[in-house]
């Protein structure tokens, strides 16, 4: 699998192309501890990083695993680890650190069932955990969630670009679907600009002063000030950066939502209930931070419902209903952990919620 | 003539506050790391992670790029730094409780791939910043804010040995334990933070050096009973030594 | 136009592999293709099965209710897959591992000693490339050609010297005479 790299178009699976369209973007250091589903991404790297010279290091924890990273992203460099719901959560404090710190950490995530340990089916469980998080104080985390594996490959650019641009960590959030499923790929370039560090990055305090990566502050009015400026960034992501795919909203009488890979299915329902006439329309966010909140406010105005699904329990529809304020009723279906939901069970949820 | 006998090392902030407590062997520490490093000549090719604690105030001293840990993780954030910079000098400055408690698997498994850093660990017998609670180190009968009627196996168990701990492991290119409590021991504390600073410069492995030290206000001594209080009875458990240096083939 | 396909038989017939042939082949022919697994905790013995989802336009969902193909290459399987055979669609059967039944009327069942087969060729292990074959034959969607430039591009250098046999395990699967056949 190593030797995918640089083919024009290879069918490989969802963890495989993540991993070497990591290697692309130019990541320069992978930190990562094993767990089902998305192991793959750590063999991958494992082999491809020694290739390349570049910095591999099988971590002792997931604790380990994002701390190596949030060390290495200090001097500037492109450093990424990847892991998995149960695991993730074992992260928290570190990326809570690293919205501080202002550190490029990009980190894959492919969700698997919780809550605990849970199981290795496929889950949209770490909705929340990526969007909300468990760290301490006031933060956000950048979070794009693809729903093929080219998108996954092209959204892992971007988690680089975005994680290096903002100096926020970043999530690209998969799924154990996503991870494990083959499809067609094509690579191509690393499209983005490389963004220059070396007015903040540790580099040895030489010819200047030396330089403190810190997130103790124990004065009330510069920590004041500095979360004013981690969140004047979030405000810029909400202008500038939001990602979304919108299909027949201009009519619908219902528009119906999901994220990531369970997209699909939810794509090929409304695709039978339109061809029977019913004004469905759909909407997938693509950054689930930052959120499409305008555009869904756009669209309440002129739908008369939502409707979300999700294989969890409702962790996005709070976005939506947050987003369109009450404009609209927003409804949910979903299930909590498992295979996605057939074609025929999704169309028949959706023809239900037609008004 | 005048002669200068003391000098503030180069590698020292040319503003810094002194914020340690009277009687506190950070001072001392932290003054012998950057006399190593002004021999050296590395200061502007070093980063430091810092760890939580008193020790964290390190960056306020010394006039190098630093970037502090979460709780535990010192090991970890400079394997990450020193892996992408592998010109770089990395070093980390922590407690006890961080290094050998909460960071145990941390800086054991740093030690064990032979990462080309190098660790100094502050044991003071109990967690200073917190206001002097039992930590790994605390001795058998040491009275702590939480170890009220003394340090007993029953409910606490036993104290660490880091330094013989770090020389088990294969990748630890030099580990040793000092102590500052008289002239002499502050002269080889400082030559052991030179090896642990060396081995790393010399691509050899992972330097370490575990520095016994007072906390006078948490153990409610005076200075001078407080360094009293580590040669009687830090010392005879704690036993100063090079417990492993590659270097010296006559030692292993 | 989309169909579907599910591989399935016990660890170590090699069900993923020719899973991961079928949907090279595919990509080969510029079509849009998936393919997912689905197995049981166990590394080796438990049972395995993928799915392949072939379309003109994005592939909609990747793990269907039912199929349009079906391979079984054992008894298990063979339980758990003849109901889920669309309408008008076709099971592959093992025989040397399964027994010859039908339970439905409403598909199309393609009954071959697959095992025996392959054994003949002189490894049971081809068994999973000759059943393409069978499926190509069943499903007149590909050419034994592009199976084996399929299996070429999946195949690692070291194992390259295995594909002349693997192509003749495709092409006796092709040419088996389906006839005999209920269709």
């Amino acid at each position: 699998m190593v030797e995918c790299l640089n083919k024009t178009k290879v069918l490989t699976k969802g963890n495989y192309a993540i991993a070497n369209a990591a290697v692309i973007a130019g990541c320069d250091c992978y930190f990562g501890y094993p767990i089902t589903p998305q192991s793959e991404i750590g063999e991958f790297m494992s082999g491809k990083m020694q290739e390349l010279k570049r910095a591999y290091v099988s971590a002792e924890s997931e604790l380990a695993a994002i701390n190596m990273v949030l060390g290495a992203c200090s001097t500037g460099k492109k450093a990424m680890t990847s892991s998995s719901s149960c695991a993730i959560a074992l992260m928290q404090e570190a990326l809570s650190y690293a919205t501080s710190d202002e550190l490029p950490v990009v980190l894959v995530s492919v969700m698997r069932g919780g809550p605990g340990l849970g199981n290795i089916f496929p889950s949209q469980g770490d909705y929340n955990q990526s969007t909300i998080g468990g760290g301490d104080g006031d933060y956000k985390i950048i979070v794009l969630s693809p729903s093929t594996v080219q998108e996954a490959v092209d959204l892992t650019y971007k988690t680089f670009y975005l994680a290096h641009k903002y100096r926020n960590p970043a999530i690209l959030l998969a799924d154990g679907l996503l991870g494990q499923m083959m499809e067609p790929v094509e690579f191509g370039e690393y499209p983005y600009p490389e963004v220059d560090h070396s007015d903040w990055a540790l580099l040895g305090a030489k010819n200047r002063n030396s330089r403190i990566i810190r997130s103790y502050s124990p004065q009330e009015e510069p920590q004041c000030e500095h979360i004013r400026h981690i969140f004047e960034k979030y405000r810029h992501l909400e202008e500038n950066e939001v990602m979304y795919e919108e299909i027949d909203t201009e009519d619908a009488d219902l528009v119906v939502l999901s994220f990531g890979s369970l997209s699909r299915n939810v794509k090929a329902a409304i695709k039978q209930l339109r061809e029977k006439g019913l004004k469905i329309g759909f909407f997938r966010p693509i950054t689930l931070f930052p959120f499409p909140n305008k555009r869904l406010q756009e669209i309440a105005g002129k739908t008369k419902k939502f409707l979300t699904i999700e294989v969890n329990m409702g962790q996005m529809v709070r976005d939506v209903r947050l987003a369109v304020n009450g404009k609209v009723p927003v409804e949910f279906y979903g299930k909590p952990v498992g295979s996605w939901p057939s074609v025929e069970e999704l169309a028949e949820a959706i023809e239900k919620a037609v008004i | 003539m005048a002669t200068q006998v003391f000098k503030v090392p180069d590698s020292f902030k040319k503003d810094f506050k002194y914020t340690f407590c009277p009687g506190c062997d950070h001072g001392v520490a932290i003054k012998l790391v950057a006399e190593v490093m002004d021999e050296l000549g590395i200061r502007e090719k070093t980063i430091a992670a810092t760890s939580i604690g008193c020790s964290v105030t390190i960056y306020d001293f010394l006039n190098v790029d630093a970037i502090e840990s979460p709780h535990g993780r010192a090991l970890a954030v400079a394997t990450g730094v020193k892996r992408a910079n592998p010109d770089k000098f990395v070093f980390t400055y922590s407690g006890d409780g961080d290094f050998a408690s909460i960071g145990l698997a941390e800086s054991l498994h740093a030690a064990l791939r032979g990462e080309c850093l190098s660790a100094i660990c502050i044991n003071n017998t109990t967690y200073g910043m917190t206001g002097g609670q039992l930590g790994p180190t605390t001795l058998l009968g040491q009275v702590t804010t939480t170890s009220p009627m003394g340090r007993n196996v029953e409910y606490y168990g036993y104290p660490v040995k880091i330094a013989e701990h770090v020389a088990l492991c294969d990748g630890t290119a030099f580990s040793a334990r000092v102590s500052l409590d008289t002239i002499a021991n502050i002269r080889k504390a400082k030559q052991a933070i030179k090896k642990a600073f060396e081995v790393q410069l010399q691509g050899l492995g992972f330097g370490f050096v575990e520095i016994l030290s007072t906390c006078p206000t948490n153990w409610r001594m005076s200075p001078q009973q407080a360094h009293e209080r580590v040669r009687n009875e830090m010392m005879p458990v704690f036993v100063p030594g090079v417990y492993k240096d590659i270097t010296n083939k006559e030692n292993n | 136009m989309e169909k579907n396909f599910v591989i399935a038989g016990f660890g170590g017939q090699g069900v993923l592999l020719a899973g991961e042939v079928l949907a090279n082949a595919f990509m080969l022919e510029d079509k849009k293709v998936t393919w997912y697994p689905c197995y049981g905790a166990e590394m080796r013995g438990g049972t395995v099965n993928c799915e392949i989802v072939m379309s003109d336009e994005e592939v909609s969902s990747v793990n269907k209710k039912e199929a349009d193909f079906i391979i079984v290459l054992n008894q298990a399987s063979f339980d758990k897959f003849e109901p889920k055979v669309k309408k008008g669609g076709y099971l592959i059967v093992n025989t040397s591992l399964a027994e010859k039944i039908e339970n439905r009327s409403d598909i199309h069942y393609v009954f071959a000693p697959i095992s025996e087969m392959a054994e003949k060729l002189g490894n049971v292990k081809m068994a999973n490339m000759l059943s393409l074959g069978l499926l190509m034959r069943a499903s007149g969607l590909l050419s034994v050609d592009i199976l084996e430039k399929a299996l070429d591009t999946v195949l690692p250098v070291h194992r390259k010297n295995l594909l002349p046999l693997n192509k003749n395990a495709m092409e006796m699967g092709y040419k088996y005479d389906l006839l005999a056949v209920n269709c």
